[in-house]
């Protein structure tokens, strides 16, 4: 008996579970969460304002943190990823090589240690300031991982393009940032923006450098009240209900983005 | 063969009665805290308090099982019952005394502030608008954030933020002072660049104690027995000449 050759992929993502866009009803597991989540915090902070709503005062600089080391990093691991899907797209083996190297390395090194070593190890050296060193060691390890959004990106356009844009004169450049690039990045931001509900979450790893995030804040709260179910639970209550507006503003997008397809 | 099995196991189970008619307490160490509890280079958890548990086991008649936890959750874990009670250099406070019971106190502890050897001061008010770090959850902590004008910052072990202080991030480090004693004295490394600049005076005396879970009173009793015995020995005395050395 032949068996056919099977080219199933499992695709599981680190960021959220993507609401589907074509989804009509108004029972979906984003409403019940989101519904469940909103209520759980406005039940427990006018229920028990004490501990739950002096909680919830002590954390927004916290909540600010976290969304600044989130953005920031975001912001800088975009530039990284393109160097780096481009290069492991290039003809050039050194290049190649090089761009390869670097998703070789950083993903094989867990996040944690990455922020021990940018911040502790390195700290012999580099005085690099708390922030700032969350900021690299996540756009660095992010960086990697944009780099395969990138070049799944761009492998996924047509080989037709290139060949029609060379075709009329285009060097591989403007065919690459004229042609390509703005067709490519249709399938590249909601994977995109996945990375960045993905890293929102792994910021939380940043409080073992003293920076002081949402779980950072809530730590010290617990610490000097030993109410850790409540803070915890508040904790995690806002982590979700963060994770699933931004699920759902990348649902959007995805949407937005498929206006040409659903003709 | 049928014989043999049960003659061993009934004598398993006679030495097994005797074995726990002493009563067990499991204890739980952050060790991460030198000279008080710390881990040393065969892994062992070692220290002024684990000696001094050992002792009071002795003196009183019970057994201890030393047990590595990390600060942060160490009360959280009481309070689940992981362990029966907190040697670890656990400052009695009144916020503690509302969530859990102590033992008689067995040390007496102080704040000390350590700086940079370049840094001069005498008090805690002129380190206004500077950052200082402590080890989240301690009293070195809570004093840093009740000083106005100063910028506290807490990590997760006070060595992670000796460190930081080395490496010129924070202008002083605040905690209990044999511990500061062994980073800016004994630590080599530290000590060429690090000093305590002073004790920080209170007017209440601070004091370690052993935190059990609030209403334990069986394993309090008997480690205030423990402690008594220890402390009418002498016992006490030698373990501070040991570990901490005046």
């Amino acid at each position: 008996m032949t068996t056919e050759p099977q080219n199933v992929r499992i695709v599981i993502t680190d960021g959220a579970i993507i609401p589907d866009p074509k989804e009509r009803r108004i029972i979906t597991a984003w409403s019940i969460s989101f519904v469940g989540a909103l209520a759980a915090l406005v039940y427990l902070c006018t229920s028990r304002p004490d501990p739950y709503w002096r909680l919830l005062q002590f954390l927004p600089d916290g909540i600010a943190v976290t969304f600044k080391v989130t953005v920031l990093s975001i912001l800088c691991s975009i530039p990284i990823g393109l160097v780096t899907g481009l290069g492991r797209l290039s003809r050039n083996r050194l290049i190649n090589l090089v761009a390869s190297t670097y998703v070789e390395v950083v993903r094989g090194i867990p996040l944690l240690v990455q922020l021990f070593y940018i911040y502790y190890a390195l700290g012999r050296f580099l005085k690099v300031p708390d922030l700032l060193a969350a900021i690299i060691a996540l756009s660095v390890c992010y960086g990697a991982y944009m780099g395969e959004v990138f070049r799944a990106g761009i492998d996924s356009i047509s080989k037709g393009q290139t060949e029609a844009a060379r075709s009329l004169g285009f060097n591989r450049a403007e065919t690459m940032f004229m042609v390509i690039l703005p067709q490519a990045w249709r399938t590249i931001l909601p994977p995109v923006g996945n990375e960045f509900i993905a890293m929102l979450k792994d910021t939380s790893l940043v409080s073992i450098i003293a920076v002081a995030d949402i779980l950072r804040r809530g730590r010290e709260f617990a610490s000097e009240s030993f109410l850790y179910f409540e803070t915890y639970t508040m904790i995690a209550l806002i982590y979700l209900l963060i994770t699933l507006f931004l699920s759902k503003g990348v649902s959007i997008m995805e949407s937005r983005l498929n206006y040409y397809d659903r003709r | 063969m049928l014989k043999k099995i049960v003659l061993t196991l009934a004598a398993l189970l006679v030495t097994a009665n005797v074995a726990f008619a002493e009563k067990t307490i499991v204890v739980a160490h952050d060790a991460t805290w030198p000279p008080m509890e710390f881990v040393d280079a065969s892994k062992n958890i070692v220290g002024f308090a684990v000696d001094y548990t050992d002792a009071m086991a002795k003196e009183a008649g019970f057994k201890v099982v030393h047990k590595n936890v990390a600060w942060d959750g160490i009360f959280a874990g009481l309070e689940a019952g992981s362990y029966d009670a907190i040697v670890s250099s656990v400052s009695i406070t009144d916020e503690r005394k509302k969530a859990m019971d102590f033992s008689t106190p067995y040390y007496e502890v102080r704040q000390a502030l350590v700086v940079p050897k370049t840094t001069n001061v005498t008090k805690l008010d002129e380190m206004k608008g500077k950052t200082l770090g402590g080890q989240i959850s301690t009293t070195g902590y809570f004093t840093i954030k009740k000083t106005a004008g100063v910028t506290a910052k807490s990590y997760d072990e006070i060595g992670l933020a000796m460190e930081d202080l080395f490496n010129g991030r924070i202008d002083g480090v605040v905690c209990d002072d044999p511990v500061a004693a062994n980073y800016a004295l004994q630590q080599e490394q530290y000590a060429a660049k690090m000093k305590i600049a002073f004790v920080i005076e209170t007017q209440e005396k601070e004091f370690y104690g052993i935190a059990v879970k609030k209403g334990n009173k069986e394993v309090l009793d008997l480690l205030n027995k423990g402690i008594a015995a220890v402390q009418a020995k002498g016992i006490d005395k030698q373990l501070r000449a040991k570990w901490i050395g005046r």
